[in-house]
Parts: structure tokens; C-alpha cells; sequence
């Protein structure tokens, strides 16, 4: 679903005018440098070899012509406008207008851009490969021109802004679900308790006048004298919410409790879409934002929008309460609540509590994979250990409370914390 | 650092080691000419970690830690200074400090040139096709230097003014060279 070649590719970029500033070269400068220096120690020293050293270079400069554009046109061009973390992407840059002079294209990157080696490509156009490596709307740095004449005495340089792309985070590998016990009675993939159209066989029973003929158990009726039907079980869908919590930026950039908690929250949803189960997702940050259960591909990339700051459905600004007070819409009752958290802030722990309370499905993914820095001095040492015990006790008091808790380092894949929920129903306990 | 990035910067550093190596022989052993040698050498040294350090990194707004933050100074006031400007002066000034030796000092006049070519190369990242159109000029000019030096190693019959004499002979053959070159 995330595939690159389901992302939107960029619309072809207007071409724009910019004016070089142009300038003697650091290669001219230094010729002037040669020449000077030889014809004045020639003079000084009176030797005529020194005339000699700077004769070559004085030629070289003699080669100097006037007449350079004025303007040149440049469009950028960037092969996907969406991204996930890691995706290589190509810009496609075009410069026009330049004459007999060659152009160098060099792209000085911002935070989190790595740019490629590249190329002038087929159709005069340059191709510079460029990944993103962590997720959020990145400005792709600047591109800075230079234009050289033939004997590269004189420079035209020109910065052009490189457009900006959406980096989306690069979801973990998840391919089994932790499904409910009561799921909802909605048409879904999900083989429930109650019997139904499904496909999953649950038992045979007696027949009754209405039901399909096609589903008598013959073997079963030979046996007891009576018809008997096979039993399936329904199918249905279940609603999931995942709460991403994004209040606390620790560790190594890359690879803090916000990465692996969009990560994972991409991870899951992806997940849980695909077997067209409803996923709505809550972002937990300065503000609570949201988007209700939906569903289909479409539904993933309104997800992706929301980490990546995009508006939600509605925003919350008490962060206190923020999730408490989310309607019925964000929060359905009976759905299954997945939070993905470093467990740091205290308020969110008490909202946890308070949904276990008001009875909904809690399954806490816990990220937080760093510890507080500090000297190996003993009072250091003996602040960690309280921070420790307190992390545990917050951790033994949600499961004391039900709610299931599981560490997931961000490398490996979701599925191995998940596996003791993921094997058998989660049972719905109120 | 790119491969050829590495193969221009070596090349540079070689011919300056090269440049340095052959206007300090021999070596002075008083006056300016330890300075100037010392000189010439940093000079050397610090051109070839300028190409190495290439353009300043664009994502200055990370916080760094001290060291690293320091490191990225250093680089950038390495960066600022005019290495090879400087090199071509001192090496010169030490070839002037020796008493005269044309076809030597026309050998270091070819390897100043060459060492020229090979940081603009390294500079700009660009090959050593892009020099194409220049050719010409540069065999001019070597021919120029070979001149220059066969004047230099004629005998003068009156002393101070032969050897002027010589030496402006040399300065308009370079001048008439480049308004030929200019037309």
C-alpha cells in the first residue's frame, strides 16, 4: 500500500527565471596570482625565467571573452512529493538559457536530507537522487548553479529553493492483528462468536425450515436420522483506534520514542486496513488531534497526513483531558485501543486508566527505548534506579489495572511483542 | 569523498609536495628561507584538506556538541583562506631566494601550472575533459617558458644590463603571446 508507485508524482514544475551573480573564478584568481607573482619577482630578482613561469598563465587569462547570460530558466521537478523514511526519490532539474558555458548543479541539503551522486540524464535534464531520512515535511535544502565559461575564468552562481516533500514515517513489519472477543455487528473479515454467513466452521446443528439446503451435513444426518445443517461463523469488523503518543522527543534522532511511535502506529494501521477492519487514529502531542475509524488505502494516507501535522477532523486543546473528551465518533465504544507510548507522560497514563475504567480494550505498545544520560557518579547512578522503579511501577499498575503492556524496540517486527495477544482473541473484559 | 575527488585532491597534493620539494633544494639554512619554507608547507598541506573539506555542510541549525561544533569551524575558516594563492607566492619567493637556475625555475613554472589545474579539478568536481578547450593556450605557453628559459641561460656580455635586457625580451614575449592569443 505504501509503495512508491501508488504515491502522487509530482506536477510538472514552472520554469523560473534567476539571475546569476557573476564573478572572476577561484581558478582565475589564482592564474591572476601566478602571473602577478612571477612578472614582479622577474622584475624585482631582474630573471627572466619568472617571466617564463607566469607566461602560461598570463595566456590563459588572455583567453578571457565578455558576453555571459543575464538570466537563466530553471525547473525543479521532484519524481514523488510523498515519501516514506529511506525512499530514494530524483529531482529532475532543467536549466535553460546558459549558451556555450557548462552548468554544475550542487544541492546543499537541510536536516535530514542525504543527496545522491548525480547526473546530467537524457533530454539535457540533470537527475539528483536525494532520500529523506526521517519522517515529517522536509525542505529538500538549496540548489546552488554555477555557470562556467570555456576556459573557466569566469563564475555565475544562482541559489533556486528546492520545493518541499512530505516524509512519511517507514512502518514497521506487522502481519498478525490482535482481534477483540465482541466485534461489532458489521460485515467484516473477522470470524466472530455468533454463527452467521461465514466461512470459518464452527459446528453442525439441527436443520430448521428456512435454512439452505446446500449446507446439510450429509454425513451427519446419515448418522442421527434427522438433518443436520453445518455452522459458520459470522464475519464481521472490528473498529480500531490507535493512539499515538508524541509528547516526548528522546534519545537519538532516528530513533526516539516519536519515531517508533509513528513507525508502529503506520505499522498497525497498515495492518488493520488491509483486512478492512475500521482504524481511526489519535495523535497525542502539545494538542490531541484525530481522525475517526474509516477504511480503504485512502483512509492510510489521511493517517500519514495527520503525523505529519496535517489538520485532523478536530483538535483538542486541553491536553489534560484531551482523549476523555473525544467524542463517540473518535473513541466507538467497543473498539480496540492500540497506544503506542514512551509511558512518560504522567497525564496520558491517567487517561489510560480512565478508558480501561469506562471499560474499552486497552493494548499499550511501549516505546521508549532510552534512558537518562548522566555521569557514572553514584548520585547519578541512584537517580536512574529511581527513575527505573518509578517506570515499573507505572508499568505494574496499568497491568494490575488489565491493560496488556508490550516493549517493542523499533527494530523488530510488531508481530513478536503482539504475539501472546495476537494468537487468540483479545477477551473484552468491562 | 568520491573517487574522483580522491584522484584530483592526490594529484594536488602531490604536485605541491612536488612544488615545495623542488624550489626548497637545496635548503636554505639561513635568512627567510626556513620561514618560507614552513610557510609553503602549511600552505600544502592546507590546500589539499580544503579540497578535501569541500563545501560547508547545510544543516547548520543541528545543535552540535563542542567538539563537533569546533571541528565545523575550523573547517570553516580552513575553507576561507586562499591556500593556493599562498603556496604559489612562498614557493616562488623560495625559488627567487636561490641563486639563479632557469631550467629549474622553468620546471617549477610547468609543475605551479599543472598543481593549479588539479585544485580547480578537485574544486569544481569536474573532469579532466572540461580542460579540452585550453590545450592550446597551455602549449603556448610552455613554449613560452621554454623560451623564457633559453634566454635566461644565454650569456651576457654586459653584466647588469644584459641581464635586464633578457629579462624584459622575456616579459613581451609573454605580452605579445597573450594580445596574439587576445585576436
Amino acid at each position: 500500500m505504501a509503495a512508491q508507485q501508488d504515491l502522487p508524482v509530482a506536477a510538472a514544475a514552472a520554469t523560473r527565471q534567476v539571475r546569476p551573480q557573476w564573478s572572476a573564478s577561484a581558478h582565475a584568481r589564482r592564474l591572476i596570482t601566478l602571473a602577478l607573482a612571477g612578472l614582479i619577482i622577474a622584475l624585482i630578482t631582474r630573471r627572466p625565467e619568472f617571466a617564463g613561469v607566469a607566461a602560461p598563465a598570463v595566456l590563459l587569462l588572455a583567453a578571457w571573452r565578455p558576453g555571459r547570460p543575464g538570466q537563466v530558466g530553471v525547473s525543479v521537478r521532484p519524481s514523488a512529493t510523498r515519501l516514506s523514511e529511506g525512499e530514494s526519490a530524483d529531482l529532475a532539474v532543467s536549466v535553460t538559457g546558459y549558451g556555450d558555458h557548462s552548468a554544475d548543479l550542487v544541492v546543499h541539503p537541510r536536516y535530514a536530507v542525504v543527496p545522491g551522486p548525480g547526473g546530467l540524464a537524457e533530454g539535457g535534464e540533470f537527475r539528483l537522487p536525494f532520500q529523506v531520512t526521517r519522517s515529517g515535511r522536509r525542505s529538500l535544502g538549496v540548489l546552488e548553479i554555477t555557470l562556467r565559461d570555456r576556459c573557466r575564468l569566469t563564475e555565475g552562481r544562482a541559489a533556486v529553493e528546492l520545493p518541499a516533500v512530505d516524509c512519511y514515517p517507514r512502518a514497521g513489519a506487522q502481519q498478525t492483528r490482535v482481534v477483540l472477543s465482541r466485534l461489532p455487528s458489521r460485515l467484516g473479515e473477522h470470524p466472530s462468536r455468533s454463527p452467521g454467513e461465514g466461512l470459518e466452521f464452527t459446528g453442525v446443528r439441527e436443520f430448521v425450515p428456512g435454512d439452505r439446503q446446500r449446507r446439510i451435513n450429509w454425513p451427519a444426518t446419515t448418522r442421527r436420522g434427522r438433518l443436520q445443517l453445518n455452522a459458520f461463523a459470522a464475519e464481521r469488523t472490528q473498529n480500531v483506534v490507535i493512539i499515538a503518543d508524541t509528547s516526548s522527543d528522546v534519545g537519538e534522532p532516528g530513533s526516539t520514542p516519536v519515531d517508533h511511535a509513528l513507525r508502529g502506529s503506520a505499522a498497525a494501521a497498515r495492518a488493520y486496513l488491509a483486512v478492512r477492519d475500521r482504524v481511526g487514529f489519535v495523535i497525542y502531542q502539545g494538542t490531541v488531534r484525530w481522525i475517526p475509524p474509516g477504511l480503504g488505502p485512502r483512509h492510510y494516507y489521511r493517517i500519514m497526513d495527520l503525523m505529519l501535522d496535517g489538520p485532523g477532523l478536530a483538535e483538542v486543546r486541553s491536553r489534560d483531558a484531551g482523549i476523555t473528551r473525544l467524542p463517540r465518533a473518535a473513541l466507538p465504544p467497543g473498539s480496540l485501543i492500540l497506544v503506542f507510548t514512551p509511558l512518560l507522560d504522567r497525564r496520558l497514563v491517567e487517561t489510560l486508566r480512565d478508558l480501561r475504567e469506562r471499560g474499552f480494550s486497552i493494548l499499550i505498545i511501549d516505546v521508549l527505548n532510552a534512558e537518562p544520560s548522566g555521569s557514572r557518579d553514584s548520585l547519578s547512578g541512584l537517580a536512574r534506579r529511581i527513575w527505573r522503579m518509578e517506570q515499573q511501577a507505572i508499568r505494574f499498575s496499568l497491568r494490575e489495572l488489565g491493560i496488556p503492556l508490550v516493549h517493542w524496540d523499533g527494530e523488530q517486527s510488531l508481530d513478536e511483542p503482539l504475539a501472546p495477544y495476537a494468537r487468540r482473541v483479545l477477551v473484552t473484559r468491562r | 569523498m568520491t573517487r574522483q575527488l580522491a584522484r584530483t585532491a592526490g594529484a594536488a597534493g602531490l604536485l605541491a609536495a612536488a612544488c615545495v620539494a623542488w624550489s626548497a633544494t637545496p635548503p636554505a639554512g639561513r635568512g627567510f628561507g626556513p620561514a618560507i619554507l614552513a610557510a609553503a608547507v602549511a600552505c600544502a598541506i592546507l590546500s589539499v584538506v580544503r579540497l578535501v573539506l569541500g563545501t560547508a555542510p547545510g544543516d547548520a541549525l543541528v545543535y552540535l556538541n563542542p567538539v563537533l561544533s569546533a571541528a565545523r569551524q575550523s573547517a570553516s575558516l580552513i575553507r576561507r583562506v586562499p591556500w593556493a594563492e599562498g603556496l604559489v607566492i612562498t614557493v616562488l619567493v623560495l625559488e627567487a631566494l636561490h641563486p639563479p637556475r632557469p631550467w629549474h625555475t622553468g620546471l617549477l613554472g610547468v609543475a605551479l601550472v599543472a598543481y593549479l589545474f588539479a585544485v580547480h579539478l578537485a574544486e569544481s568536481r569536474a573532469r579532466l575533459a572540461v580542460l579540452r578547450p585550453q590545450v592550446p593556450l597551455l602549449a603556448v605557453g610552455l613554449g613560452l617558458v621554454a623560451l623564457a628559459v633559453a634566454a635566461a641561460m644565454l650569456p651576457a656580455e654586459t653584466g647588469t644590463t644584459g641581464e635586464l635586457m633578457a629579462m624584459l625580451a622575456a616579459v613581451a614575449a609573454v605580452a605579445v603571446g597573450g594580445l596574439a592569443l587576445q585576436r
